[in-house]
C-alpha cells in the first residue's frame, strides 16, 4: 500500500508539474490580455499531436519537443494578431467569444489531421525503463517529465524576472496604461506573451505525449483542469499556478487510490473548499 | 428614458413567433428552437441585463435535462411535476453557484461559472447508475397531461408537444420581460453599469444579482427538461461547456440591444446546426469560423443587421421624398 501510494504521489508530482506548467501559460496571457484563453486547452492538444507527428517522422525528441513549442507559439502570435488585439477595445465578452471560436476549429482540425483514435508514443530509448527505489519502481521517463518541466519553468522565470523583455512584460501586466506611457510597445508585449503562454501549453502536450499519450478530448480536460488551477492558485498572483499546479496534480494522483472514479470531480472539491476558506486563492490578493 | 413597450405587445409578438415558426420549419427543429430560445432569453438575462458573463449555463440546462429524465424514466410522476422538479434543482444548484461565484467579478465571476459547469460535467459523467454518463439518458417518456374537465393532451404527437415547447416558450418569454421591466431589472440593469453607485444607493446588488442567477438557472432547467422530452434522450454533450459557449453566442450573434436577439439567435444556430450537421461530421469548424466573422464584424448581431438595414432603406426614401 505504502509502495503504492509512493508511486502515486510521485506520478502526482510530475503531472502536476505539467498542469503547473500550462496553467502558468494561462497566467501569462491572462495577466497580460485580462482574458482567459479558452484556446488554451486546443494549444495543448496541438503541442501534443505536433510532437507525436514530429517523433513520427523520425526527429529526435528534442527537437520534437521544440517543434510542440514552437507551432503552437506561431499560431497563438497569429490569433492574438489578427482577432484577439482587433477586439481590444469593445467588452471583453468578444474576446471570449473569439477564443472560443478558435478552439472549435483547433479541435475539429486536429480530429480531421490525426483522426479521433488516441495516438501514443514510446519515450526515447535513454529514457524508457526504470529506476529502483528499492520499495518502489519509477520510470524514467516520469522523472525526466518532471525534471525538464522544472527546467522550463525556471527558464521561464529567469526571462520574466531577469531579463529587459521580462521586466517589460511584468510592467504591461501590472499597469498597462502606464507602461504604454513610458514608451513601451504593449501591443507587441501582448504578442509575445501570448506566443509564450500558447508555446508553454502546446510543449506541455508534447511533455505528456509519452506519459499519456494523445486523444481528442484532452485539450478540453487540460482547459477546465487550468482553470481551476489558476483559481486555487489566485488570478492575481502569476506564480500561484505553479503551486497549485502541483497541489491539484497530487491530490487527483492520489485520491486515484481510494476513489478512481471520483479523482477528477475531487479537483474541484479542492477548488471549492479553496474559495470557501480563502476567495482570493491560495496567493491571489484581494 | 423611452418608455419600453407593454408585456401584452411583447407577449403577442412572442405568440406570434411560436405560430409562424411550425409554418415554415419541421416540427422537431421548430421545437428545438423554442427550447433553445429559453435558454438563450435566460443568458440574456444575465450577459445582457445583469451584465454578468456566465460561461457555465449549461450545468442548469443540463440539471433540469437529467432531473425531468430521471423523474419521467423512474416514477410515475405527472408532466408538470418533472418540469417543476426540473426548474427547482436546477435553482437550487444555481443559487449554491451564484452565492460562491457572484461576489467575485468579471473575469473572476466567469471562470468560476466555467469551473462549476466542469464540475458538474465530470459529476453527470461519473454518475453513471443516475444520470447513464458518457451514453447519456435514454428511454425518457413524454408524460400525457390530464387536464379536469377537457381530457388528456398526448405529447407523443409532434403537434401537442410543440404547442406544450411554445406556450412554455411565452410564458417565460412574458415572465422575463415584466422582470427586466420590473424594480428588480431597474436595479440589475443600474449595477450594470455602475455597481458602486447602485450600492450606495442602498440596493443589495449581491442579492439582486443572485436572485437574476437563480431565475436563469431555473429557466434554463426548464429548457433541458423539454429538451431532453424532445429526443427522448439527454446527452453528456448537453451539459458540457461548448454547450455554454453556445448559449452566450446565441445571445450575441441574435444581438443584445432586444429581447428578441437570443430568440433570433437560437433560430439562427438551431438552423445552422441542422444544416451543416448534416453535411459535414466536423461542422463545429464551420461553427467557429461563423463565431469568430460575428464577432469581428457584426457585433451587434442580427438586431445591428437589420438596424442597418432600416436606416439604408429610411435613408433611400428621404432622397426620394426630396
Amino acid at each position: 500500500m505504502i509502495s503504492l501510494l509512493v508511486a502515486q504521489l510521485l506520478n502526482g508530482l510530475a503531472i502536476g508539474m505539467i498542469y503547473a506548467l500550462t496553467a502558468f501559460g494561462l497566467s501569462i496571457i491572462k495577466g497580460l490580455l485580462n482574458v482567459p484563453n479558452f484556446a488554451h486547452g486546443a494549444f495543448y492538444a496541438l503541442g501534443a499531436y505536433v510532437c507525436f507527428s514530429a517523433l513520427q517522422l523520425g526527429m529526435p525528441f528534442a527537437l520534437a519537443l521544440l517543434l510542440s513549442f514552437v507551432v503552437p507559439a506561431l499560431l497563438g502570435a497569429v490569433v492574438e494578431k489578427l482577432g484577439v488585439a482587433q477586439l481590444m477595445n469593445g467588452p471583453y465578452l468578444y474576446q471570449l467569444l473569439f477564443l472560443f471560436g478558435i478552439a472549435l476549429i483547433l479541435e475539429q482540425l486536429i480530429i480531421i489531421i490525426w483522426g479521433t483514435v488516441g495516438l501514443s508514443a514510446m519515450p526515447p530509448e535513454w529514457l524508457q525503463g526504470a529506476f529502483d527505489l528499492g520499495f518502489t519502481w519509477i520510470p524514467k521517463y516520469l522523472v525526466f517529465n518532471g525534471v525538464m518541466a522544472a527546467l522550463i519553468i525556471a527558464t521561464v522565470w529567469v526571462l520574466i524576472e531577469r531579463t529587459r523583455l521580462g521586466s517589460q512584460i511584468r510592467a504591461g501586466i501590472d499597469k498597462r496604461e502606464m507602461a504604454q506611457c513610458l514608451g513601451l510597445d504593449v501591443s507587441r508585449l501582448i504578442t509575445a506573451g501570448f506566443a509564450l503562454g500558447s508555446g508553454l501549453a502546446g510543449m506541455s502536450g508534447g511533455l505528456v505525449l509519452p506519459l499519456l499519450g494523445a486523444n481528442s478530448t484532452m485539450g478540453a480536460e487540460m482547459l477546465s483542469i487550468a482553470f481551476v488551477v489558476l483559481v486555487i492558485g489566485g488570478l492575481g498572483s502569476l506564480y500561484g499556478a505553479l503551486a497549485a499546479g502541483i497541489l491539484v496534480g497530487v491530490i487527483q494522483s492520489v485520491s486515484s487510490v481510494f476513489v478512481p472514479s471520483a479523482s477528477t470531480v475531487l479537483i474541484y472539491v479542492a477548488m471549492v473548499a479553496t474559495l470557501m476558506i480563502r476567495p482570493q486563492g491560495l496567493f491571489g490578493e484581494r | 428614458m423611452q418608455r419600453k413597450p407593454s408585456v401584452y405587445l411583447m407577449s403577442a409578438m412572442a405568440i406570434t413567433i411560436a405560430v409562424i415558426a411550425p409554418l415554415c420549419l419541421p416540427f422537431n427543429i421548430a421545437t428545438e428552437i423554442l427550447i433553445f430560445g429559453i435558454f438563450a432569453l435566460a443568458t440574456y438575462l444575465l450577459l445582457s441585463v445583469a451584465g454578468l458573463y456566465s460561461f457555465g449555463q449549461a450545468a442548469f440546462f443540463g440539471i433540469g435535462g437529467y432531473v425531468a429524465g430521471y423523474v419521467y424514466i423512474n416514477t410515475d410522476l405527472p408532466l408538470i411535476a418533472g418540469l417543476v422538479l426540473a426548474a427547482v434543482g436546477s435553482a437550487l444548484i444555481a443559487m449554491v453557484v451564484g452565492m460562491m461565484s457572484i461576489k467575485r467579478t468579471g473575469i473572476y465571476f466567469m471562470m468560476l461559472t466555467f469551473a462549476f459547469n466542469q464540475m458538474i460535467y465530470y459529476l453527470a459523467y461519473s454518475w453513471h447508475s443516475v444520470t447513464g454518463g458518457e451514453d447519456g439518458l435514454g428511454g425518457i417518456r413524454r408524460p400525457d397531461l390530464t387536464i379536469p374537465g377537457l381530457g388528456t393532451i398526448d405529447f407523443s404527437s409532434h403537434l401537442n408537444f410543440y404547442i406544450l415547447t411554445a406556450v412554455m416558450f411565452v410564458a417565460i418569454f412574458a415572465c422575463l420581460y415584466q422582470l427586466i421591466r420590473s424594480p428588480l431589472g431597474l436595479v440589475l440593469n443600474a449595477a450594470r453599469q455602475n455597481p458602486h453607485r447602485t450600492a450606495s444607493l442602498g440596493f443589495s446588488v449581491y442579492r439582486a444579482q443572485l436572485l437574476a442567477f437563480v431565475i436563469a438557472g431555473a429557466a434554463s432547467g426548464v429548457a433541458g427538461a423539454l429538451f431532453a422530452m424532445l429526443y427522448r434522450i439527454m446527452p453528456i454533450d448537453a451539459i458540457s461547456w461548448t454547450s455554454s459557449g453556445t448559449a452566450v453566442f446565441m445571445v450575441i450573434i441574435g444581438g443584445m440591444s432586444s429581447i428578441f436577439g437570443p430568440v433570433i439567435g437560437a433560430a439562427i444556430f438551431i438552423w445552422l446546426q441542422g444544416f451543416f450537421s448534416l453535411i459535414w461530421a466536423r461542422w463545429p469548424l464551420l461553427f467557429g469560423v461563423f463565431i469568430i466573422l460575428v464577432v469581428l464584424f457584426l457585433k451587434g448581431g442580427a438586431m445591428e443587421l437589420f438596424d442597418r438595414m432600416r436606416r439604408l432603406v429610411e435613408a433611400r426614401l428621404q432622397r426620394s421624398a426630396r
